[in-house]
């Protein structure tokens, strides 16, 4: 009995280790990954060749060293990661949720024939044996005192994986990653690169399933294909589903409940009515039943994530120097299908300036909007901002040069508590890579606390200082622009787009946020406003540029434009159309 | 050259029943977004339907028929117990995902709890094969590519000449859009799966007639395949299914005429990522992400 429990814990233990890695990939970073099993299978297969020296013929396969185990449980986690950066470099590149699941499916498929078929490698479908028991060679111990020792060692494993992953969760770069997975449109706008950040995830989930892989092959001995079927993954899935997606503590619970309990238990089901697969299906019943219900009534999980509350807060800093012509638009036009939609627009907005865009329904001022911003790729035109030509850019690096947007329906981290939005938002200057929590963590320190400082303040002015550690997904819809707003003072852009801001907000609000606006004017910002709220517009612009038929025709203060014959014809003349 | 023929006959064949299951899976993720894993289940269900209708009236129309309504039942409780729920609740849709694996984890072992894990036959009679032009086919094969086809040629009347296929597509194309011009988009989608799971249930017959076995696992497997020619034509697209589904039929029988049979996932799946590398939305853009503004 003693031995039996023995083996579960160490069973428990090698499995959250796997499952932790593939909590990275899918809790944190969102991306559905099937390829899982394939970096687990690696990570034995390349702990087994390097440790166990030569078998007797048949058995061929690659290298066939003699390492100590902590060396070759460090190939075989480099291994893994190695793999998954060739995976995820095709797979995460441009591929959507969907498309990433099933190319992920297909490479752990392709995996597996390869490793089955091609026996030279890993002696094909007859798989590898004779693991030697790790450090046993140094130790001598007793079967009995060496399941405990081997136990001792997978929990310290654990251990280790479980404070370096608690660190990276409260760091900037796991922020990061959960901003990415609850709008990815949003983490780009604010200068995140949804790529790097989710391929690094990838690589690091994916490595800690090799360290998996190998304790697996220690435990075990042995390693061959039918070990590892693509469907083993969903009860890793499973276990990280059931315990709390996100929540490192939710996993591990997820894991010994799941993997350990319920699947040594329903192991005991009798083979009812002389059916031998009643115990197998009746298990794979339960199992799905329990994800089924699971998602019905606790779908974050029995220990779900949980946001994480802010600190402190200080003065604001000083406004940038006006400069002027800071963004110049020549010439762009942007063709869907038949239609063009921006014909041949040109404008400039001066630093330190409000400048309005209006037009009617269809003009193409969001058109123009993305293809300012990098949302959308112009066919002919040059955009230059701040003297650079950014048109062709992606949206994070214009972000990240200091051009930032919002869009019309307010685009926040629903998940993310409202201190954590903003904390986002602030210039990332490097302080998201994912060595920062461990090296150079005094100076990440103190940049956090300042940031958090600043925040504090700003969530003061706009008034939403007692919503700070609400999720931001309970604000009211004006709240949710509001935070907007204020995510744009943090980020310190130097100029912002804002697409129709005054959209679906009642009038009270509507001057709070004219108000937001001035806020943002004084703190240096140059502001773009699309809106058809003429009233409102008179009252925060400068200068009004008028859009029809996908071109700027008239620009100027909104008075002047009052008396222009073309802009009446185009757009005043014409009831203004409100939502 | 002679055995590229046979490959390209056999192909079309495989293409035939993966396109009808392909468009069934492209069908419903048009309208839900949501990728249903357990429409490999559909095609399952259908082919033990069809086998047991079989051995009762030993016509292959009424299994046919049987294949088509479970199927149909099955992909309408799917929707209506299941997607629709969640939808509405706002649930997360990789979440979702994860939950259609479930219901496929379910369905799969309930068969094997009432039929058992081993191979059951179909015992049709033995067939010569026929030279047609450079092919070679079995009237059975023939059978069920005319039976894909004259399925697809109703799917398209439907789509394009009914009030239902019309809407169906506008849902496709913008749900809120549509729910705001008045659609029925409750209505719609809910038909739209049960529409998907006669496709699927009825290919799933095919399937395993053609096969002459099935097994529990059945649907499963094919879903790999039906994924792949569904994903490479542009999710939620019709014809990109077809057509990438009778390229993928094609490339796996001609492979496997040259390299071992366990080669030919292999082919299909590479197929895919070569068309996605090329093509990231698939062979007719499909599924983009809304546009903003």
């Amino acid at each position: 009995m003693r031995e039996y429990l023995i083996a579960l814990a160490t069973e428990g233990c090698i499995f959250s280790i796997m499952a932790l890695g593939l909590n990275v990939i899918w809790g944190w970073a969102g991306d559905l990954d099937f390829a899982f099993y394939g970096y687990i299978a690696i990570g034995a297969y390349m702990a087994m060749v390097t440790s166990i020296g030569r078998l007797p013929a048949p058995a061929q396969y690659v290298l066939g060293w003699h390492l100590p185990f902590p060396l070759a449980a460090l190939i075989a986690t480099a291994s893994a990661g190695l793999l998954a950066l060739g995976v995820g470099a095709i797979a995460l590149r441009r591929l959507r949720a969907v498309y990433f699941a099933i190319v992920t499916l297909s490479a752990v498929l392709m995996l597996q024939t390869v490793i089955s078929d091609y026996t030279p490698l890993f002696n094909g479908f007859d798989g590898l044996y004779g693991m030697p028991q790790p450090f046993n060679d140094t130790l001598h111990l007793s079967p009995q005192g060496y399941s405990l020792f081997f136990l001792a060692f997978c929990a310290l494993c654990l251990a280790i994986v479980y404070v370096l992953l608690e660190r990276l969760s409260e760091s900037p770069f796991g922020r990061a990653l959960r901003a990415v997975r609850e709008q990815e449109r949003a983490a780009a706008a604010f200068g995140r690169s949804v790529y790097a950040l989710k391929l690094t995830a990838y690589v690091i989930g994916a490595a800690l399933g090799g360290l998996g892989g190998a304790l697996l092959a220690a435990s075990q001995g042995a390693f061959n294909p039918t070990a590892w079927p693509p469907a083993e993954t969903l009860d890793l899935y499973v276990a990280i589903f059931i315990g709390g997606m996100g929540n490192i503590r939710g996993v591990i619970l997820g894991v010994f409940l799941v993997l350990v309990v319920f699947q040594e238990s329903t192991r005991f089901i009798p083979a009812l009515w002389g059916n031998p697969n009643v115990s197998v299906a009746a298990r794979e019943i339960l199992l799905g039943l329990m994800i089924l219900v699971a998602m019905r009534y606790r779908i974050q999980g029995l220990w779900p994530e949980r946001a994480r509350p802010g600190r402190g807060r200080t003065a604001a800093r000083p406004a940038a120097d006006p400069r002027p012509a800071l963004l110049d638009v020549r010439g762009l036009s942007k063709r869907f299908g038949g239609v063009e939609v921006v014909r041949d627009c040109s404008f400039d907005v001066r630093e330190g300036t409000v400048v309005g865009l209006i037009g009617p329904n269809g003009a193409g001022k969001s058109t123009a909007v993305d293809l300012i911003t990098g949302f959308a790729t112009p066919d002919a035109g040059v955009v230059r901002f701040a003297g650079r030509e950014i048109q062709g850019w992606a949206p994070d690096r214009i972000a990240r040069f200091g051009l930032m947007r919002t869009f019309q329906l307010p685009h926040e981290w629903p998940g993310l508590t409202v201190m954590e939005n903003m904390m986002l938002a602030a210039p990332a200057r490097g302080r998201d890579a994912i060595w920062r929590p461990f090296f150079a963590a005094g100076a990440l320190r103190r940049a956090e606390r300042a940031d958090r400082e600043r925040a504090g303040d700003l969530l003061e002015k706009f008034q939403l200082l007692d919503l700070r550690d609400e999720p931001a997904g309970h604000l009211s819809g004006g709240e949710k622009r509001l935070l907007e707003f204020a995510r744009i003072a943090m980020a310190q852009p130097r100029l912002m787009i804002l697409d129709e801001p005054m959209g679906g907000v009642n009038p009270v609000l509507g001057a709070r946020l004219a108000d937001a606006i001035a806020h943002l004017v004084a703190l240096g910002v140059t502001v773009v406003i699309v809106e058809h709220d003429l009233a409102f517009l008179e009252r925060v612009c400068d200068i009004v540029l008028v859009m029809a038929l996908g071109t700027v025709i008239a620009a100027g203060p909104l008075a002047a434009l009052r008396a222009d014959r073309v802009v009446i014809d185009a757009y005043l003349g014409e009831a203004p159309v409100h939502a | 050259m002679e055995r590229v023929g046979l490959g390209i006959g056999f192909g079309l064949v495989t293409g035939g029943v993966l396109a009808l299951s392909a468009i069934a899976f492209t069908l419903q993720y048009a309208v839900s977004r949501i990728p249903n894993l357990a429409h490999g289940e559909l095609l399952t269900y259908g082919a033990y339907a069809g086998y047991v209708a079989t051995r009762w009236s030993h016509s292959l129309a009424v299994a046919a028929l049987a294949a088509a309504l479970i199927g149909g039942a099955i992909g309408w409780g799917i929707n209506a117990a299941m997607i629709e729920p969640f939808l509405r609740a706002r649930v997360r849709t990789t979440a979702i995902f994860i939950g259609t694996l479930a219901v496929s984890l379910v369905l799969q072992n309930i068969i094997l709890l009432v039929f058992g894990g081993a191979s059951l036959a179909y015992a049709l009679p033995a067939e010569d094969s026929n030279r047609v032009g450079p092919f070679l086919w079995t009237l059975r094969d023939e059978q069920s590519m005319a039976a894909a086809l004259v399925v697809m040629l109703l799917l398209y009347v439907l789509l394009h000449h009914t009030k239902f296929g019309k809407a169906l597509r506008a849902i496709a194309d913008n749900r809120d859009l549509a729910r705001v011009s008045g659609i029925q988009t409750h209505r719609i989608i809910q038909g739209t799966w049960c529409l998907a799971g006669v496709v699927a249930g009825f290919a799933g017959f095919v399937l395993a007639v053609t096969l002459g076995t099935l097994t529990p696992s059945l649907g499963f497997t094919f879903l790999l395949v039906t994924m792949a020619a569904a994903v490479a034509g542009g999710l939620g697209r019709p014809q990109g299914a077809l057509a990438a589904a009778l390229l993928i039929g094609i490339a796996m029988e001609v492979s496997a005429l040259y390299a071992d049979a366990s080669y030919k996932l292999l082919v299909a799946f590479a197929l895919l990522v070569l068309v996605l590398l090329v093509r990231p939305s698939g062979l007719v853009a499909g599924d983009r992400g809304g546009a903003v503004g």
